[in-house]
């Protein structure tokens, strides 16, 4: 039963993982500069990677990495305040309109990741609709330049990119909650807002974490939105930017490959709270 | 800072690889796009004289955008075939990607003579037989022997370009960009509105060349590293954008000033500015003692074409003089073709008089500077410099 399950696990994942460590501790082709993976861990050579270490934690690119950490977190606060009033009006509230809320919700995925962005870039030029709107709304001077390479930017821009895939997760965890629950709340003198605290909200946590490690894992390796949003402003500069640039054609790609399994670990960490948080929500929900 | 490992050579590294995917019974989609196709053998001699042309389609590879797609059509139209265009971004993209076979062209339409040495010493291109190449003749003499390629065994030449200061001329004085040259990339007067080049070479370059410092080509690791600092005082000082958009930024009037190449100013001049916006808006800078950076794109034939034949003629078509104007007035980027000075460009209406220095002279060419091949280890020192400056 479980061989399909370890079939995909090491096609997907496994297989991938090694080719990447095998770069990274590989070396290159004197000729063609392009990477010379070492398969055998015997012939793993750890120079590159002992580079990489010394830059993320005492040099440059330490800020490089938090700067990332900060833009996720601040997008994922993001997701979760328009993401979870969405999808509880969807599960909880629209009824016979939910069909069409989730045909509406999936929309974007129809129109590719980078196109959604470049429509962003022509929307938020110095004389594009934002400015325009701000200035009917008495926002502000409608002459600010949005695109300068200023943060804000880049965190909205991972908001819009991903919280259609906070939502959907989210959702399916909360139309899946028991609702006599949340009567029992009521009955017993709870107000709504105690019954949303108390009952709704720890009821939500995995779908919360399920949703929240969905949308983080491709932030932190994103490159593409601060690119486009920012004009290449080195004051943006992501994880996933130093990884594509070492790995497109660099006589180095053991770097990238090095930054690949640095942002990894990092990832697997996080990773694995979701892992034990879930699991002790299960264990609780058991003995309950 | 790592050196190569030189280890194991590129069929143990498919042998390998095949070994493990055969005990695993996965991976062979991988291994073969590591590997490239067996059956498509690398070619080291010119193909024969007198062949047919293939039934096609000719598969190109080239930058986005990077052809006169009339010019492209009229080439389909004679010869009965499809051309198709398989896009890069960035030149050290493309080598890396024909080295792993994970595209499979005919030519390669656009690659930089500073990786060409790796193309051919890697097998990745053929030699020329330029019998098929007639108009080759209509080449400039300064690329009849060229540095990087003697004897033009394996490439003909594309565009010529230099690098130089793109801006808007109508608000920023022509005096004050050629007095204060590349220092004005770092006058804050013009915060937020700067931009340099997205290449490792030319923006690490254009530092050295601020300073005086003209051997591009350094491996001196405390000039690199000086010109890396420099970079680096471009974030907080001028707000840096680092991209290659100074074809539509400057005459959509985004970017003020852009470190960028002649051919996007003569090319944006008439496909990026808004209606009704007269061409002298825009102003073009180069080192007045001509010593800068020049360069050039030059198309090959890949070693395993299957239609190496209508390689060849479609080189022969792009070098046609007629066909070269008509790719110069879409694309802005020179051909080295013999007649296309700025004096005719300029009378023909391709080229508003105020960019006429952005015209390469026979001059220019003679004294510019050429981004040669680095060795592994300066050029890796040159990489750690980008990376550290963009990391910001």
């Amino acid at each position: 039963m479980a061989a399909p399950g370890t079939l995909w696990l090491v096609a997907l994942f496994l297989v991938p993982a090694y080719a990447i460590l095998a770069v990274a501790f590989g070396g290159v082709d004197p000729i063609l500069r392009t990477a010379e993976p070492a398969w055998n861990p015997v012939d793993w050579d750890f120079g590159a990677m002992r580079n990489v270490l010394d830059r993320v934690f005492t040099g440059d690119l330490a800020h490089v990495f938090v700067r990332t950490g900060l833009f996720a977190l601040l997008a994922l606060a993001g997701c979760f305040a328009i993401g979870y009033p969405v999808a509880y009006y969807v599960a909880r509230v629209a009824g016979r309109t939910r069909g069409v809320l989730l045909v509406l919700l999936v929309l974007p995925f129809w129109i590719s990741y980078l196109m959604r962005m470049l429509a962003w870039v022509n929307l938020l030029q110095t004389d594009g609709l934002v400015n325009r709107v701000l200035e009917w709304l008495h926002l502000g001077s409608g002459s600010r330049n949005w695109l300068d390479g200023d943060w804000p930017t880049v965190v909205m821009g991972l908001i819009y990119g991903y919280v259609p895939f906070f939502i959907l997760p989210l959702y399916a965890a909360l139309e899946r909650l028991d609702w006599r629950l949340l009567e029992a709340s009521r009955d017993l003198g709870a107000s709504r807002f105690w019954t949303f605290v108390k009952v709704t909200l720890p009821l939500s946590v995995p779908g919360l974490m399920a949703a929240s490690v969905i949308v983080v894992l491709p932030m932190c390796g994103d490159y593409y939105t601060n690119t486009y949003l920012t004009g290449g402003s080195p004051r943006t500069e992501m994880v996933g930017n130093q990884i594509e640039f070492f790995l497109r054609g660099t006589s180095q790609p053991q770097t990238g490959a090095s930054l690949v399994i640095i942002l990894m670990v990092f990832l697997m960490v996080a990773m694995a709270y979701y892992l034990i948080t879930i699991a002790r929500s299960q264990r609780d929900g058991a003995r309950a | 800072m790592t050196g190569p490992r030189v280890g194991t050579s590129r069929r143990d590294f498919i042998v390998r690889g095949a070994q493990l995917a055969a005990v695993l019974g996965i991976g062979a989609p991988l291994l073969q796009a590591c590997g490239g196709d067996d059956d498509d053998e690398a070619v080291t001699e010119p193909i024969d004289d007198g062949l047919e042309p293939e039934a096609g389609p000719l598969r190109v590879f080239n930058y986005s955008d990077y052809v006169n797609p009339d010019v492209v059509a009229s080439f389909e139209e004679k010869y009965g075939v499809k051309v198709e265009i398989t896009t890069f971004d960035v030149d050290a993209e493309a080598l890396t990607k024909l080295a792993s076979g994970s595209v499979e062209v005919d030519l390669h339409h656009s690659c930089a003579p500073n990786t060409l040495n790796r193309l051919i010493a890697g097998g990745l291109l053929q030699p020329l037989n330029k019998s098929y190449l007639p108009n080759a003749a209509n080449v400039l003499a300064a690329f009849d022997d060229p540095w990087y390629d003697p004897g033009s065994q394996y490439t003909v030449p594309y565009t010529l370009f230099s690098s130089g200061i793109g801006y808007r001329a109508d608000r920023i004085d022509p005096a004050l960009v050629e007095t204060a040259g590349w220092d004005i990339l770092w006058d804050p007067t013009y915060k937020g509105v700067t931009s340099i080049l997205d290449d490792y070479r030319e923006g690490l370059a254009m530092a050295m060349l601020r300073r005086g410092l003209t051997d591009v080509n350094t491996t001196d690791e405390e000039v690199i590293r000086q010109a890396g600092a420099d970079l680096r005082e471009l974030t907080g000082l001028m707000n840096i954008k680092v991209n290659i958009e100074g074809y539509k930024d400057v005459p959509e009037g985004v970017t003020d000033l852009a470190h960028t190449w002649s051919g996007d100013m003569i090319g944006g001049a008439y496909s990026y500015l808004p209606e009704g916006t007269d061409p002298s808006v825009l102003g073009w800078w180069y080192p007045s003692d001509g010593v800068g950076i020049v360069n050039n794109d030059c198309m090959g034939v890949i070693s395993n074409a299957k239609s190496p034949v209508l390689a060849h003629l479609y080189m022969n078509h792009l070098l046609d003089a007629a066909n070269a104007e008509l790719n110069f007035e879409w694309l802005g980027y020179l051909p080295p073709i013999d007649g296309l000075d700025a004096d005719y460009l300029i009378a023909q209406g391709y080229v508003p008089e105020n960019l006429r220095s952005a015209v390469l002279t026979n001059d220019i060419v003679a004294k510019g500077l050429r981004f040669e091949p680095l060795p592994i280890e300066a050029d890796q020192i040159w990489e750690e410099e980008w990376s550290k400056f963009n990391a910001g």
